[in-house]
């Protein structure tokens, strides 16, 4: 309080009619002697009081308003839903038990896998590099008639070559001359008469 | 507001009666006993914490979820009740929690987003207005278009010089004159001791008296002309 309130020698300020409000909230009523003393001032105290109870009135009412029964029942009924929620944790659905088994990481069953699978990459990647597997397969597939035609005819020592089968007759008698003799049948080679010597002596004659 | 009135003791009574009732019952895993009788807490204190919830957010929504919210973890948290602070206390005090992480929340959103009602605001500063609720367009029964208006009018104004206040103002103001809570329950539910509410209250009416000084003019007749007599 300033000196002039004390003294009672003029009206209360507005702060003051303030603090008497705030400490009268506490007291329940609002005690000062100049108020007591001065009509006036109890008249503007009586007026602030009333226009900050309006105030409150005011937001209270408006409050009130926003919460219709409507609202404060779904209101109630959503926190009865969530609260039910609390008591009842969600139930989590597994994955299948072979999908489990092969993902969870903490058995040695994972790791051995693991070690397994890089062990056959590394084995296959050593094998690949020791025998050309490709070139084998290629090989194979441009061999193929030649390799049935020595199938059929096992006991040559010389395979024929593939285009041999296109050979007319004549390239054929002059292929067998000059082809080399098997000899362990030589003998049996001597004792026969040759084909070519026919044919030579046919020659002969005719240019004779 | 000299001390709880005997009818507010009978149902601080009641509170804790049924508090304990249903920490009991949770403890007995009778959960649906529990929740049945905590439905009768939610019922008694749903509309009050409606309205404090309100006048934090002032959103319509927004008050509700964060009563919602309130209630939930009002319920998880039960054990850790004490008798001797009376239910309303407490669970007033996990409310404004709420409220006060949900506009902190709002400030940092609002911080990257620029609200409509600024979008839209003409430089003039007309046609700018976007009303934020519902109820401001619902009529008040048995009143006059003119004294709706008039009415909704004070109340939006009010509520802009309410929001305009600081944050602990606002708080107190709001729990000790609109709630009706004593100085000392305030205390409690703040966090700030006795005195500091008395400060705070005593400054956030003399804002708020700045703020609505036409609404002040407004005030009878005889009040005029003495407004500042002694500094």
């Amino acid at each position: 309080m300033s000196l002039l309130e004390r003294l009672g020698r003029g009206h209360l300020s507005e702060a003051a009619l303030a603090r008497l409000w705030t400490d009268g909230l506490e007291t329940g009523r609002a005690s000062h002697p100049h108020l007591d003393a001065c009509p006036a001032c109890r008249g503007r105290y009586d007026g602030f009081a009333r226009w900050i109870d309006g105030v409150g009135d005011t937001l209270r009412d408006e409050a009130d308003e926003m919460l219709t029964p409507d609202r404060l029942a779904a209101q109630q009924a959503q926190i009865a839903r969530r609260i039910e929620a609390v008591d009842r944790p969600v139930r989590v659905l597994a994955f299948p038990k072979a999908a489990r088994a092969v993902i969870s990481g903490h058995s040695n069953v994972r790791r051995w896998i693991t070690v397994a699978a890089a062990a056959c990459l590394i084995a296959g990647f050593g094998l690949g590099q020791v025998f050309p597997v490709r070139q084998l397969i290629q090989t194979r597939d441009v061999l193929a008639p030649a390799t049935l035609t020595a199938t059929a005819t096992k006991d040559r020592v010389v395979r024929l070559p593939p285009e041999v089968t296109s050979l007319n007759d004549e390239e054929m008698l002059s292929d067998a001359f000059t082809r080399s003799h098997v000899v362990s049948l030589s003998a049996i080679d001597d004792m026969t008469p040759h084909a070519r010597d026919l044919v030579l002596n046919k020659r002969n004659k005719q240019y004779k | 507001m000299a001390g709880p009135s005997p009818s507010l003791v009978a149902a601080r009574e009641a509170d804790a009666l049924a508090a304990s009732a249903v920490k009991a019952l949770q403890a007995g895993g009778a959960q649906a006993d529990a929740r049945e009788r905590y439905a009768e807490l939610v019922a008694r204190h749903q509309r009050r914490a409606g309205r404090i919830a309100y006048h934090y957010l002032r959103d319509a929504a927004e008050a509700d979820e964060a009563v919602q919210d309130a209630f939930v973890k009002a319920y998880q948290h039960l054990g850790s009740f004490r008798e001797e602070l009376p239910f309303d206390v407490w669970f007033t005090r996990i409310l404004i929690n709420g409220c006060l992480d949900r506009i902190k929340a709002r400030t940092r959103r609002e911080r990257w987003i620029v609200p409509i009602a600024a979008r839209t605001a003409a430089p003039g500063g007309e046609g700018g207005t976007i009303e934020r609720d519902v109820t401001e367009r619902v009529a008040a029964p048995g009143l006059s278009p003119e004294e709706t208006l008039l009415g909704r009018e004070r109340r939006r104004e009010i509520a802009a010089a309410l929001s305009r206040l600081p944050e602990r103002q606002r708080s107190v103001f709001v729990l000790s004159h609109v709630e009706g809570r004593t100085s000392k329950e305030v205390s409690a539910l703040t966090g700030l001791n006795e005195s500091t509410v008395r400060v705070h209250l005593f400054r956030a009416i003399r804002k708020l008296r700045a703020l609505l000084a036409h609404d002040v003019a407004g005030a009878p007749e005889e009040l005029k002309g003495k407004r500042r007599v002694t500094s």
